[in-house]
């Protein structure tokens, strides 16, 4: 595996890997259970936390535009895992800064490493193309040093870092839609041998659940209907160009933002293969396949908007219509694939 | 996604050398995690996103200029908020924050609201008083 790793050594004399990951959220727990002597693989937390989803949030505006979401919602993950795996955790938000601020310091002076939910539009560590006001990035606070805080985060850096005492209270208290109101996180006390095979049972079914047994249209896979049919009709309702804005807007959320290719999808197909192996199951692995197809799937349509998007000033060869056919195929197949894994759970044994 | 499929197309001026994790198949049919360098797509589409908020920054600032905004709203822009936020952020009620955006309103403002303004945005009281004579690279 090409995952570069670098050491820390923490205050109280234990040592800290920094290990790469796609996404932000799954990699940070991963980080904070690995820490506390739990092994498990990003992946495996994404299956047993639930992170894949679909939502469309036409009334929560992000730089003016609706949100469409390919994971839950963040936080969840982890307070989901940490549940399954029977883990308990110190979660809080706060009402002041200086709250916030204080309580950090407490916790990592005694070597407890901590995660933060932060706006990565003021981290200065950041690139500055990345830097949109989106409240929702997770890192590892490691300890404080001179500069700041000395902080890992697994799905952007390769390397350990500093961040500022500034720019972290700004960040963590930052105002604007999904505020993270200073949210720090970890875990207390972890179960050593916790019962993986029960956890991942847990978060397969819940994840079915969510893809498919929610009435309202506007989560799990109608939702991938629902925008699909929205995005057939964008160029007439909105005209091109607008069109071509909002489109970019669903891709953005669904490559762009940490998402280890094709909106979660890749990742979820390794979560099938690593539970195949633990299980022993066939039926697993087949589903861990179909999801790839999935997968491939979603990045052809990511290839298609993005021709839609860059011909917007030209010629016309590549059209909303297929590009929003392409999404209901995926819907047909992400359908098909949550009710064939909600039979194949029901077969495991614990 | 088979590890070759994997994008690394590098665009430096985006990326700044950074990867993102990306899972692919490698030539056991095992997913593994390939750091990618980047992807043209994803580049196009924070361009986008990215040449919006500079022209839009870039148009307040004309406006400010031409005595349209007060520069209150250009630093809004800069800092990526919107009236409702920057109101929490500073303490202000929205509807202040948006009479303030007026110039002939802002110019009457007293030291203390320009303060909050000024902690809010992370400039000091006299950036917070004029705009910059050319457009602003970050």
């Amino acid at each position: 595996m090409t995952t570069s790793v670098t050491t820390e050594t923490l205050t109280n004399g234990r040592t800290y890997t920094h290990r790469t990951a796609a996404h932000c959220e799954t990699g940070v727990t991963s980080a904070l259970f690995f820490d506390k002597g739990l092994h498990l693989s990003e992946p495996m937390i994404f299956g047993i936390g639930s992170g894949i989803f679909f939502g469309h949030l036409p009334f929560i505006k992000w730089t003016g535009l609706p949100i469409t979401t390919f994971r839950a919602m963040p936080g969840l993950v982890f307070k989901k895992t940490a549940k399954r795996l029977g883990a308990k955790v110190y979660r809080k938000r706060f009402r002041t800064p200086q709250k916030g601020m204080d309580e950090l310091r407490h916790v990592i002076r005694t070597g407890q490493i901590v995660a933060v939910t932060t706006n990565v539009y003021w981290l200065s560590f950041f690139p500055r193309r990345y830097r949109f006001n989106f409240s929702g990035h997770n890192f590892i606070v490691l300890y404080e040093n001179e500069n700041g805080f000395r902080i890992s985060d697994p799905a952007l850096l390769e390397y350990i870092t500093d961040c500022s005492a500034y720019d972290m209270e700004r960040a963590r208290f930052a105002r604007g839609p999904m505020e993270a109101r200073g949210l720090m996180y970890y875990p207390i006390y972890v179960n050593p041998n916790p019962d993986i095979r029960k956890a991942c049972i847990a978060g397969m079914l819940d994840t079915c659940n969510q893809m498919l047994k929610i009435p309202i249209p506007l989560f799990g896979v109608k939702a991938i209907r629902l925008v699909a049919q929205k995005i057939i009709k964008w160029p007439e309702k909105l005209g091109y160009v607008e069109a071509c804005r909002q489109l970019a807007h669903v891709l953005r959320f669904q490559e762009e933002m940490g998402t280890g290719g094709a909106g979660f999808r890749y990742m979820f197909a390794a979560f099938l293969q690593e539970a195949s192996e633990l299980f022993g199951s066939k039926e697993l692995n087949e589903l861990s396949n179909d999801m790839t197809v999935i997968g491939d799937t979603w990045r052809e349509f990511a290839v298609v908007s993005s021709r839609i998007i860059k011909q917007r000033k030209s010629k016309r060869e590549e059209t909303f219509d297929k590009a929003g056919g392409l999404m209901l195929i995926c819907a047909g197949r992400e359908e098909e694939l949550f009710k064939n894994l909600r039979n194949v759970v029901g077969n495991l044994k614990s | 996604m088979k590890i070759n499929e994997v994008p690394q197309d590098d665009v430096p001026d985006y990326s700044q050398g950074i990867k993102k994790g990306n899972y692919a198949i490698d030539d056991r049919g095992k997913y593994v995690m390939v750091p990618s360098k980047g992807w043209v797509i994803d580049e196009q589409i924070n361009k986008m996103a990215y040449d919006e908020y500079q022209d839009k920054v870039e148009e307040t600032r004309k406006a400010v200029l031409a005595g349209q905004h007060s520069p209150l709203a250009y630093y809004m822009e800069l800092r990526q908020m919107i009236p409702k936020f920057l109101g929490k952020t500073a303490g202000i009620a929205t509807f202040r924050v948006k009479r303030h955006l007026r110039p002939e309103i802002f110019a009457k403002l007293n030291d203390s609201v320009l303060d909050k303004y000024a902690k809010a945005l992370a400039i000091t009281r006299e950036d917070l008083k004029i705009v910059p004579k050319n457009s602003y690279e970050r």
